[in-house]
């Protein structure tokens, strides 16, 4: 049982060729969307709306407020891959909070990743794409044909240490994106309103 | 040579004050004001009406606008339900907050949560006439011909760091509120609309009943 839970999760991927620009019709296409946000967070809930716009300049504006329209935080991450916090209430302005949001939200809009330095990996008919960070590396798994996103990792060398889904996508942009941490309970649904 | 620069000041003052808020101008007796704002109020024991909320990101150009209904009562109960574009109930009921979204609903003490407290007592204050004496915030008061504009500049140290203030348009009329402004440090701001106002229509108690 502990060989077991050491063993490695990538054990036994194979080197395969797999063409990155087929992931990259993954990345999701804003111009300007706005989700219902829920968020469990050790033992807090907290919910509320998630807009997220294409700047003119091309950077990316995450900002989540309550119902009531407080706002929680204003995110950025430019064009050239810089990520400015606009805007945190105390409570969230935490080091460790906004770093794991930063790479909660790269990996899943897929700012982060540098195509020029994937490493690409078979196991099981899925093909595994794999981007090396300054720690960790940022993983996303699709199914052999490249059609479908089937999952997308942060992680250690072994061991992924949150996982997130994104589904049914309309023009570029989906519908509804899932996190959830395996280390910590720190879960994140959105799911996209009507405007 | 004082005098004139005393004066220009004075100029630009009266000027800022009037350039705020266009077409009010400053209330000098708040005291009247107070006192015929919470003898109204003290007349209205149910509130039931539809709202309009609009939050408008400036940086970003962008508005986001819900919709809803809420019903007030006397003493201390709310009930917020929007309806569009997402559905989200709010119950508040004395010091308790109940949350119903989906299929997921909590209970909190508005005590544990200071925002929650702090948006239940301005929300408690606007519809029941203590606006003006609540101390965690600075008072001034306006007037056009048909609305009191009452500004509240938040004064205690957690709502400082939300609020840069908060607007509540009164009506002559029934000194109801018709609206609520929360004005953000970051520029961006929200503004809640009643429309569709009943005042003291009969409302069970089972609408802010928390389970």
């Amino acid at each position: 049982m502990l060989l077991f839970g050491c063993a490695s999760a990538y054990k036994n991927l194979q080197p395969a060729s797999a063409d990155v620009s087929r992931l990259l019709a993954f990345k999701p296409a804003y111009t300007v969307a706005l989700y219902k946000a829920k968020i469990d967070v050790l033992d807090n809930y907290l919910s509320g709306l998630l807009l997220i716009k294409r700047m003119p300049d091309s950077s990316l504006r995450l900002v989540f407020s309550n119902e009531i329209g407080v706002q929680f935080f204003d995110f950025e991450f430019s064009s050239e891959g810089v990520f400015k916090v606009h805007s945190a209430i105390k409570q969230l302005d935490r080091k460790a909070v906004i770093t794991t949001l930063r790479k909660d939200f790269e990996l899943v809009l897929m700012e982060g990743i540098n195509p020029a330095r994937v490493t690409t990996q078979t196991r099981d008919g899925l093909i595994f794409y794999s981007f090396p960070q300054a720690k960790g590396y940022y993983r996303y798994v699709t199914n052999r044909a490249g059609d479908t996103l089937v999952r997308m990792e942060r992680s250690t060398k072994r061991t992924p240490v949150m996982q997130a889904i994104m589904q049914e996508y309309t023009n570029g942009v989906p519908d509804s994106i899932g996190i959830t941490h395996h280390r910590f309970k720190f879960n994140i649904g959105l799911k996209i309103l009507p405007r | 040579m004082l005098k004139l620069i005393i004066i220009a000041g004075i100029v630009c003052f009266a000027n800022s004050v009037w350039a705020q808020y266009a077409g009010f101008t400053p209330i000098t007796d708040i005291s009247s004001f107070s006192s015929a704002f919470t003898a109204a109020s003290q007349k209205t024991s149910t509130i039931k009406s539809d709202f309009v909320q609009e939050k408008e990101l400036s940086m970003l150009s962008e508005k986001i606008v819900s919709k809803g209904k809420c019903w007030f009562k006397k003493n201390n109960l709310v009930r917020m339900e929007y309806t569009h574009p997402f559905q989200y109930l709010m119950i508040i009921n004395n010091d308790k907050v109940y949350i119903k979204e989906g299929q997921k609903e909590i209970t909190v003490s508005a005590r544990s949560n200071k925002l929650f407290q702090q948006v239940n007592k301005i929300m408690m204050d606007c519809m029941q006439g203590t606006a003006l004496s609540n101390p965690d915030f600075k008072t001034r008061v306006f007037e056009n011909k048909t609305s009191y504009l009452v500004e509240l500049i938040p004064v205690a140290s957690g709502i400082k760091t939300l609020f840069k203030n908060i607007k509540v348009l009164v009506d002559k009329r029934d000194y109801a509120a018709n609206s609520i402004e929360m004005q953000e440090l970051s520029g961006d701001h929200t503004i809640i609309r009643f429309v569709n106002r009943e005042l003291n229509s009969n409302l069970q108690d089972a609408l802010f009943t928390i389970r």
